[in-house]
């Protein structure tokens, strides 16, 4: 390790600099810092990035939607106006194209999966929630 | 049983392409990032404290990758369908009882891994030292400027805003990553502060980026591996690690997607920013913390 000539605290005790100490969001940090206002703007954060997030989200889904349009429109330079190859058409863009559509054939899968998972689970849900009404008729 | 190696590091500190390269040693097996000190037990992985963001179900995916190649020869949906099986089997588990399973099943192969996670929180690392008391560590650094701004570009500060890593003013709030920087190199110095001198190492990123071959073949004497010109020219090629490409699709991450894209190295070199710059994802005009800067230059950055 390298040595620093410069005073340092206690080994194992270097103080932090962000306001907010302890575990990341999604484990409940110690907020016992913040002043009501900073939590108040620190869940306008929050909210802002998820909006953010949604927004990108749904632009790209619709990029996705629209795959066979795209791979014509990508592969379009592989022929020329006859429909025919080109002759000189360089082999590393060829293999490029091949490997965009491949990727992005490969990310739509996965994009339906993950939403096939989620009908399911939401189909199980509303299921069991239509079984407990049966079984548990609610009082006239 | 050959004591694992990890790396230690933020996020974006080219911990992927490093961790891929030493894991191809043909001593090493590189794992993907197993997040496994995350929790206290196997199933904390699977349970959600908050709803502030999104669950992390790709936290997991590496862990299921890993136990797919390793007990199965391959990662495909049958192995991680498998994956899946062994891990229920092991819910009640603790983490450091699953991790030494997988290095005892690795074994004579030094197990790498670099789950930057376990950077976020002092316990997580000490909860590493109490698994594997003989465990080496290497303290990753990238210059805070660099890091910042690739924390930035990725979902727009996503990391960050994860590790509330967030500057409050009168009216409003913004995400301010330098602030992760800083504090997260802490944890891992605060943390380093007990391991004996001899089993723990600081790399600047950018010094292996700009010359890989010696400083790998340094990182191979320090461990005590064979550091030959063929076992350095294995590890110039991390894009042939079998977690060096996407999973299946029921655990397609376990690392960077970025890296996942395009884990080739090719050389190239590393600009290094000026520590007294205005920083380009703050819209005031402002630089970084003096504290930033102290610790950047005690890291060897001018």
């Amino acid at each position: 390790m390298s040595n620093d000539p410069s005073p340092r605290p206690e080994p194992g005790r270097r103080p932090k600099l962000s306001p907010i100490q302890g575990d990341p969001v999604n484990k409940r940090p110690d907020l016992e810092a913040l002043t009501p206002r900073q939590r108040a703007l620190r869940l306008a954060v929050i909210r802002e990035f998820k909006a953010k997030k949604v927004r990108k989200f749904v632009e790209k889904q619709v990029e996705h939607v629209n795959t066979n349009r795209q791979i014509v429109e990508g592969i379009k330079f592989l022929f020329d106006e006859h429909g025919a190859p080109p002759r000189n058409a360089p082999l590393e863009d060829i293999v490029a194209e091949r490997r965009n559509i491949e990727y992005q054939i490969r990310w739509f899968d996965a994009v339906l999966a993950e939403l096939r998972n989620r009908l399911a689970r939401v189909k199980e849900i509303e299921d069991y929630a239509f079984e407990t009404l049966e079984a548990e008729p609610l009082d006239d | 049983m050959v004591a694992p190696l990890f790396l230690l590091a933020p996020p974006r500190s080219y911990t992927s392409l490093i961790n891929a390269m030493l894991g191809q040693h043909p001593q090493a097996f590189g794992l993907p990032e197993l997040c496994l000190f995350n929790g206290k037990r196997l199933k904390d992985l699977w349970i959600r404290d908050s709803d502030e963001m999104s669950d992390e179900s790709r936290a997991r995916q590496g862990l299921l990758r890993a136990v797919a190649e390793i007990y199965g020869g391959e990662q495909t949906r049958a192995t991680v369908t498998m994956a899946n099986h062994w891990v229920a089997a092991r819910q009640e588990h603790t983490v450091a009882e699953v991790y030494q399973e997988l290095v005892a099943k690795i074994d004579p192969l030094m197990s790498v891994e670099k789950s930057p996670a376990y950077s976020i929180a002092l316990d997580r690392m000490l909860a590493i030292h109490e698994a594997f008391p003989d465990a080496r560590y290497v303290h990753l650094t990238r210059h805070p400027v660099g890091q910042c701004k690739s924390v930035m570009k990725m979902n727009d500060g996503a990391f960050a805003l994860y590790v509330n890593s967030l500057e409050f003013f009168d009216d409003h709030a913004i995400i301010e990553p330098q602030f992760a920087w800083h504090d997260l190199n802490i944890n891992i110095l605060n943390f380093l502060d007990i391991i004996p001198a001899d089993r723990k190492l600081r790399l600047r990123g950018e010094d292996v980026m700009s010359d890989p071959p010696s400083q790998l073949a340094r990182i191979c004497r320090w461990l005590g591996l064979r550091d030959d010109p063929e076992a350095v020219d294995e590890m110039m090629h991390p894009e042939r690690s079998p977690f060096a490409c996407f999973g299946p699709l029921t655990a397609l991450f376990g690392n960077d997607p970025n890296f996942l894209r395009g884990p080739t190295f090719r050389p190239h070199k590393v600009k290094v920013p000026r520590l007294d710059e205005p920083v380009p994802w703050r819209e005031d005009g402002k630089g970084l913390h003096p504290r930033v800067v102290e610790l950047a230059q005690e890291f060897g950055y001018r």
